[in-house]
Order: C-alpha cells, then structure tokens, then sequence
C-alpha cells in the first residue's frame, strides 16, 4: 500500500517538558474551578464526588501521557524543494508546500517556550487554508532555520501564487 | 481648481485620454457634472421617507393644514438641497488624469486624497450604472489592480463617468498590454449570453417557498414606524377567523399563494440581475455584463484565473441547472472588502447543465474527464456514521426524557432513519476524482453538488489528511490548497493508493520525496 513516510526529524526533546507544564497549568485551573463550584455550589453528592475526582485524575494522566504522544508524532523536514511535516495520531496531517510557493517565514516564542527554550517556525503560503507550523524547535535551531528557508524562498523565481 | 479642469458636461469628447505623448502631462479632468442630476432623483429615497416621517409627526400636533405642508416642503427641500451641496462639492474637489504610467485620483473634501495606479497593474475594469445614471447616460468606473497587499485598498472608484468616456477609458487602460486586440473579441462572438428560457430556472432555490412570507416580515418593520401596523389585533383576529373557518381548504391556499408569489419574485429577480448578460472572450481577459435595470460590467484578467466551479444546488440539479463560477485569485479578500463573493465569482446565471459543462470546457480548455467514484469503503463509511448518529440522538433523548417523550418524536426518528441513509449514499454518489491535461477535478456535495477543475499549475501545497476511521478503511482525504478562490479544494475519502498518485501526478515532483509504496 503506498504511504507517505514520515518526515526525518522529531521536534526538540525539551517539547515534552514544555508540553506537560503548559498542560499542567491548565488542568490546575479547570480542576480548581470545577472543585470550588463542587464545594461551594453544591451538596457534594458521592457521585458528584466521584465525577471530579475522576476529571481531576483524567487531566493529570493526559498531561503527561499526552505530551508524549504528541512528541511521538509530530514531526518534520525541509529538503530543497519542499517543507513537510505531520502531525496528529487520530487524525494524521501531513502537509507539504514547496519552496516556491513560500511567501513568509517567521518565528514565534511564547512566555513559556522562552523559559525552555524552544521555537516555533511558521511558513505561510499566498493559500487562504493557512500557514505551516514547525513546533517546538530549539531555538537557536529555529532561527537557523528561518534565515535558510528565507534565503531558499528569495532565491527561487515566480509571484508564488 | 475649476482653472485647471477646463468645461465639463456631454459635449466633452474622451479623446485625449489616448496613449499619445503630449507635451508635459496632460491635465487634470473632473467628473461628470451630470452627477447633479442623478443624485438629485436618487435623494428622494432618502427625502421621501423623511417627509412621510415628518408628516406623522406633524399630524400628532394639531397644527393647521398650512403648517403641515410647510413643514413637508421645508423637509423635503433640505434633504435635497443637502444632497446636492454634499455631490457639487464632491465634484468640485475631485479630479482624475491618466499619464503614460499613471491613473491619478485627486479627492476629499475636508481631507485631501492623491491615490494613483500603474498602469500596468490594472487587471479589472467594473462599469456600474442604475437606472438612473443609465438614463443620463453615467457610469461607476472602479478600477482595480487585484492585488491586496498591506496599505489596503487598491481600487479607485470614478462616480461618475459619461459612458463613451468610461468605455474608452477601459478601451485604453486594458488594451495598452494587447495592442492588435479590438477587432478580434467582436468576431468571435460571446462565449454565452441571455436566453429568458433559463428563467425557468429562477425559482429552483428555497428562497421561492420562505421569500414571499420572509418579504412580508421585512416590510412590516419599516411600515410600523410609519404608523402602518400590519399585525394589529384587529388584522390578526379576522386572518385567523378567516382561516379557522375553513382550515382544509384555506391553509393550502395561503401556502400556494406563498409559492406562487415566491416563484413571481425569483423570476423577476432573475430577470432584473441577469437580463442583457453576456460574457465574452477578449485576448487576456474575460468580461461578463449583466443587469436589466442596474447594469454591471466586470472584467477579468484571465491570468488571475485558476480553474472554474460547476455548481449544482438541490433543486436546481432536479430541473437539469447548473451555474458556473469562477476561481481566481484576488476574488475572496476583494469581496470582503464592499461586495458579496456570490456577485464577484459568478460567471453565469443558472442556466441547462449542458451549455454550463460546455462552456466550463471551453474555459479549461478542454473536455472534462469523467470521473473516477471512490472505494465503497467510503460508502460504508458514511452509512455508519449516519447510524451511528441516529443511535446518539436516540440514546440522549431516552437518557433525558425516556418517561414522558410523546410517541410521535419517535414516530418522527423512524422516518429519519430512511432519509439520513439516503443522504448518505448521495453524498458518497457524489464523490469523484480525475485528472484532466491541465486541471485537477474533484466533486462533492448533496445539498450543493460542486464539481472544481482547478488549474495543477495553481496548487501551491497539499495538505493529506487520515483519521482513525479513515486509516482502517484505506481511505485518505487530499486537499490541494491555492491562492485562488476558496483557499482549499479537496478529494474526500478517496482510496489511499490511488490519492497519494493522484496527488503525486498532479503536481509533479512535490510529493513524490515523501511516497514509499
């Protein structure tokens, strides 16, 4: 059966570490919302009780678990032609633009990404679907990388659309 | 300023728009004065609904008869005289030339605007007239580059123009790229033009069976604040006596009347937007006129085009219509801008499916290849998820409500059942592939049957997508994506092998890297 094969390289290790805290943050607030509506709204039925104990437990699992399945899948490559990466496990995306339909390519670094230090490269083509995201590169990596692709782009020919 | 402009009105002769060199640049130009004219009897629209709002309201203050009148006169001739202050100013402050390289625009009353286009950007030329301005012989020039980069707008608008000097003026502006052009468009003769047969089209939308109550309920708004009520008690309680005295019979009269009015009211629509429409084939571009009583024209530069839509709503498909649209780019971000998209990428009316298709190959160059249907897997697949969305919609309702649900919500399930799996083998029926010469073709869609030869040239990515279900199914979902028209065009649910090649075929080289088989 033909398949397309994955992209050569994985995204920066430090992703997991980042992915996880930002996810912690998250359950912490959604977990602390829902216990202070439980305590404070409600007679704290036992199987209110159970339902968030089991939220609280979910989102901690997830937080860890998810992260890694992210890292497992999310990947990416830019040969001379073309950038491609894939990302997803329920649904698969691979996307592919070639060098000559690139219109801009730029960086991005959140709070958090900064204090891993990591980067994202996004690649935006003249298509209104949308641009073409490298997560969580390590940063010094992402800006070599936007300063290549940018010098592949102005060197190639034609209006890019 | 009127030092530099020199004598304006009818008599004035386009002539030394041309190309011609002329000494120093040539001088500065303003509108037509007739404009005066025009929006003189378009400001009755404004000062009419005035006068009658002054007339109630002077009716509520036991004034005397003359002070009434008074009052409307006052009204109406302020409305008018503000109007036609506001457009003699307008076309005292604004002024336009075309250079060599140039088309310049001076405007703004208060706040002073040079705007000025190369010549050689310009891909549009949109002429406008309503009936008014079609009477004084005027014409909205707005001149486009269809580009739309950062610093926003790049359409100058001239409002208005006399005729002759607007089509000269797109004469000269479009055809400077193509000197040996006039005579060869003329010769050929349109690519399609108005038959008043297709207007037995017109209705075949769902706008004929809600417009006509739908008009009513717009209506009575603006009828309200003039005093009117159309739903006082009184009105209601006689149409309701009047109904209930003999539902059988009256009940289906109102909905038949309904209908009718709505078949009425989408066939002159029709015919009011689509009267006189042709579009022709000139080197380079194409241009579609249309409007019997507001006419448009709009020109397109072909380079902008990436391939076309065939389009075959519901109703329209079960009377043998189809319409064709356009995909181009610069079209999507222009309609945000003022217009509705509908207006910009339609090349036609509804009109038989056969002239759509032959005229879609003409444009693409071309017959269409038939095309390929998609593995049964897909079929299944969409039988499944209908089934499986009934049982939700089963199970939350038992969930929820199981004691008292009355018996005809599931008297009402049981008939959906039959009309989700028909749709859904409609919408796998729908599905198709092929490869043309020069275009990638793919269709989809129940309640609009879409079928898109878009240009390989133009696809500027793929984007390949495979859920869970879809990966144990051998299906993928390949989506090209473009610059032009709707940004993404996809093949659903087409077996796994045969998508990646098609894909690969498509663009040849792209995704080819990243294939092991």
């Amino acid at each position: 059966m033909t398949t397309l094969r994955p992209p050569r390289n994985q995204v920066d290790p430090r992703a997991v570490a980042w992915w996880t805290t930002e996810r912690l943050i998250l359950s912490v607030i959604v977990v602390g919302v829902a216990f202070a509506a439980y305590w404070f709204f409600t007679d704290r039925p036992w199987w209110l009780t159970l339902l968030v104990a089991a939220l609280a437990v979910f989102c901690f699992v997830m937080s860890f678990v998810g992260p890694r399945m992210l890292y497992r899948f999310q990947r990416w490559e830019v040969t001379e032609e073309a950038v491609y990466t894939r990302k997803g496990w329920f649904e698969q995306t691979w996307r592919v633009a070639p060098m000559s339909r690139i219109q801009t390519v730029d960086t991005k670094r959140g709070p958090l990404q900064r204090v891993f230090g990591l980067a994202d490269v996004k690649v935006t083509t003249a298509s209104a679907s949308g641009a073409i995201a490298i997560e969580a590169l390590d940063a010094d990596l992402a800006a070599d990388l936007a300063a290549r692709l940018t010098a592949i782009t102005q060197a190639t020919p034609g209006d890019a659309t | 300023m009127s030092g530099t402009t020199g004598p304006t009105g009818p008599t004035r002769r386009p002539e030394h728009l041309g190309t011609a060199p002329e000494p120093g640049a040539p001088a500065w130009r303003t509108l037509d004065n007739r404009s005066l004219a025009a929006s003189s009897v378009l400001s009755l629209a404004i000062a009419v609904p005035v006068t009658l709002a002054v007339l109630r309201f002077a009716n509520g203050q036991h004034w005397p008869m003359s002070w009434v009148v008074a009052a409307c006169a006052a009204a109406l001739v302020l409305v008018i005289v503000a109007v036609l202050t506001y457009d003699l100013l307008r076309l005292r402050t604004t002024t336009w030339r075309l250079t060599a390289e140039r088309l310049e625009l001076r405007s703004g009353i208060a706040v002073r605007q040079h705007r000025s286009i190369p010549r050689d950007r310009v891909r549009s030329v949109d002429l406008k007239a309503d009936p008014v301005r079609r009477v004084l012989g005027l014409s909205v020039v707005k001149v486009g580059t269809g580009e739309h980069n950062a610093g926003g707008d790049s359409t100058l608008t001239l409002d208005p123009l006399s005729r002759t000097e607007a089509e000269h003026l797109r004469g000269v502006l479009l055809h400077s790229g193509h000197q040996a052009a006039e005579g060869t468009a003329a010769e050929q003769g349109p690519l399609s033009s108005f038959d008043w047969s297709w207007t037995r089209f017109a209705p075949l939308t769902v706008w004929s069976f809600i417009g006509a109550a739908l008009v009513v309920g717009i209506v009575s708004k603006p009828l309200g604040w003039l005093g009117v009520d159309l739903w006082d008690n009184a009105v209601r309680e006689a149409a309701w006596n009047w109904l209930t005295a003999d539902p059988w019979l009256r009940v289906p009269l109102i909905l038949l009347a309904n209908v009718l009015l709505g078949v009425v009211g989408a066939a002159v629509v029709f015919a009011v937007q689509w009267g006189n429409y042709r579009l022709e084939q000139e080197p380079g571009r194409l241009k579609l006129s249309r409007g019997l009583l507001t006419t448009r024209s709009l020109t397109m530069e072909e380079r902008r085009l990436r391939g076309v839509e065939l389009s075959e709503p519901l109703l329209a498909r079960l009377g043998g219509a189809a319409r064709l649209k356009v995909v181009a780019t610069g079209l999507k971000r222009k309609a945000e801008e003022n217009e509705t998209a509908e207006d910009l990428s339609a090349l036609t009316p509804p009109l038989p499916r056969a002239d759509a298709v032959r005229l879609a190959d003409r444009l693409t160059g071309g017959p269409l290849p038939r095309l390929h249907p998609h593995p049964p897997a897909a079929r299944a697949k969409r039988v499944r998820m209908s089934l499986v969305e009934v049982a939700v919609v089963v199970a939350a309702l038992a969930a929820a409500d199981w004691l008292w649900l009355p018996s005809w919500v599931w008297a009402a399930l049981i008939a959906y059942v039959p009309f989700t799996l028909w749709h859904a083998r409609a919408d796998y029926r729908a599905l198709g592939n092929a490869l043309a010469p020069r275009h990638l073709v793919t269709r989809m869609g129940v309640s609009n049957l879409r079928t898109v030869a878009l240009e390989r040239k133009g696809i500027i990515g793929w984007e390949i997508k495979q859920s869970y279900f879809q990966r144990r199914l051998g299906l993928i979902t390949v989506r090209a994506t473009t610059a032009a028209g709707a940004g993404h065009y996809d093949v659903v649910d087409v077996g796994q092998d045969d998508g990646l090649e098609l894909a690969g075929e498509a663009v040849p080289g792209l995704l080819e890297p990243f294939v092991v088989r």
